[in-house]
């Protein structure tokens, strides 16, 4: 039987990109290996799943409907992954990116699973940049048929013309492989509880005598357009992320002049302003 | 100008939609949700889309939607209103659905002055399947399948509004917005629905639009793209109105 695992994020997280280099490292060890991307409709905002099996024989067919490991790289992909999800899967998961509201949709059915906090071990030690390997040393943990030698040589291969670039980027990426796997064989889940952020409370509206100014995290996808639409330049991007995990404006109330430009430029609907009577 | 930050013309249960961030195409459909709210005509509104990126609009609206084949959006409209002429049709379509594959729908319909108001979305390539030349890529633009910047062997970029006044009726409405101009913008789209409910002829609307993700930019650049270099090509305003519009 093939080992079936499961990938999802979102799109630009690396999701790709790790289950290629599982596909060709599972090949180098001289094992059968399938890789089918699959995306939704849209060019960048989707949830990017990767179907991957290793096997020690041909493979007949790359789609499946139940995983042995479900990999989860953020909070939206959860409900995508959560249909994979079978007695005795493996459920890895990022609990420094996944927030407790989500995990509880799977709690049920989850039982055994890894926590990696990988996008807060990123940006601690490596680059938040490298999240998806520090990951992919998880999965590594668990695919103990695969020579690691093999894992190294094909990370250096997926992100050869990178290093070319900037050569440092070899080391980042090493690292963080290690960093994952010395996580993965160290986690106890007698010691771990499953469960993830809790995200912090986003401040939404601003005020000040006539003009209140909302913002809507749900909707905002961040790109910047209300920034450089803005008069009086009382916008500026915040700490705060919205949906898609990209920063989101916030106002200087004492600039604004409540002419409304951020509310007409915002194509999602994510900002309004009221000039209250 | 409304007050509300969502059209309520939107349907809600599909928000956030699925345009990409920064994208002009959602920004033309918000200033179109908020022309449907003003015009108070979502019941008897049929929205039809294409392929391409006007596809993903397909739950945008809490109206009746129809979708077909690739440029097929305009006799999709004009069977429509021959089957139901009290409803109003709206139909969006990409440059390339009415530009390329779909030309000789958008240009027959206009010779007939069929009664109907097509929308189209012009951001220089074609966006969904990632970025390659269209009929309206500017001279000197690099896409996918022009890496070295659209040449002129390749064609001049395509000036539909122009050419279909040429061969128009009187009682046309023809005008080409931009996404980023909301008040203008939604003067033009309430001028050229109520056309069509006034029963005078054909409206089409060219809205120039952003396409961040496949024009490689980010938020000022894509604004200065379409702002200044694409109007500059584009001369953006009315081109035809009919004497009753005026």
């Amino acid at each position: 039987m093939p080992t079936k695992i499961v990938l999802a994020g979102e799109g630009g997280q690396g999701v790709q990109s790790v289950a290629k280099i599982i596909a060709i490292a599972a090949q180098k060890s001289n094992k059968y290996s399938s890789y089918l991307p699959g995306f939704g409709v849209e060019q960048r905002g989707g949830v990017s799943l990767a179907y991957l099996q290793i096997s020690s024989h041909p493979i007949p067919y790359p789609q499946f409907e139940k995983a042995d490991i479900v990999v989860c790289f953020c909070s939206r992909a959860v409900s995508t992954v959560k249909k994979f999800i079978q007695k005795n899967s493996l459920f890895i998961y990022d609990d420094s990116a996944i927030d407790n509201k989500s995990l509880e949709k799977i709690k049920s059915d989850v039982t055994e699973y890894l926590a990696i906090p990988a996008q807060k071990l990123g940006r601690e030690k490596f680059t938040s940049k490298v999240a998806n390997i520090i990951l992919l040393g998880g999965i590594v943990a668990h695919l103990k048929e695969i020579n690691f030698q093999e894992f190294e040589n094909s990370i250096l291969e997926e992100f050869a013309s990178k290093i070319e670039k900037k050569p440092e980027i070899k080391d980042l990426n090493l690292g963080a492989l290690k960093a994952g796997l010395e996580i993965a064989e160290k986690f106890d889940k007698s010691k771990h509880l499953f469960e993830g952020v809790t995200p912090p409370e986003i401040k939404t509206a601003f005020s000040k005598d006539k003009i209140s100014w909302t913002r809507f995290p749900e909707y905002c996808k961040g790109c910047g357009l209300c920034i450089i639409k803005c008069p009086v330049q009382a916008l500026k991007f915040s700490n705060e992320i919205g949906f898609l995990g990209l920063p989101m404006p916030e106002v200087d109330i004492q600039k604004c002049i409540g002419c409304k430009k951020c509310m007409q430029i915002c194509p999602d609907g994510a900002i309004k302003v009221e000039i209250n009577p | 100008m409304s007050e509300n930050a969502l059209p309520k013309s939107w349907n809600k249960e599909t928000k956030p939609h699925k345009f990409c961030p920064g994208c002009g195409q959602a920004l033309a459909l918000k200033i179109l949700g908020h022309a449907i709210d003003e015009l108070g005509i979502a019941q008897n509104l049929i929205y039809a889309t294409d392929i391409g990126c006007s596809l993903l609009s397909w739950d945008m609206f809490n109206v009746d939607t129809i979708q077909t084949h690739h440029g097929r959006t305009v006799p999709l409209c004009v069977g429509f209103k021959k089957a139901k002429p009290g409803a109003i049709v709206l139909g969006l379509t990409g440059d390339g659905g009415g530009y390329a594959i779909g030309a000789q729908h958008l240009l027959n319909s206009v010779m007939r002055n069929d009664p109907i108001t097509i929308i189209l979305i012009n951001n220089a390539n074609y966006a969904m399947t990632g970025g390659q030349l269209a009929p309206t890529t500017l001279l000197k633009q690099k896409t996918t399948t022009t890496p070295k910047g659209r040449e002129i062997i390749q064609g001049r970029p395509f000036k539909g509004p122009e050419m279909l006044a040429q061969i128009s009726a009187d009682d046309t409405y023809i005008a080409r917005g931009i996404s980023t101009n909301y008040q203008q913008l939604l003067n033009m789209y309430k001028k050229a629905i109520s056309n069509q409910i006034d029963g005078r002829g054909f409206s089409f609307m060219e809205v120039i639009s952003m396409c961040p993700v496949n024009w490689h930019t980010n938020a000022q650049e894509s604004l200065d793209f379409s702002e200044i270099e694409m109007a500059k090509v584009y001369p953006l305003g009315e081109i035809k109105v009919p004497k009753a519009l005026t």
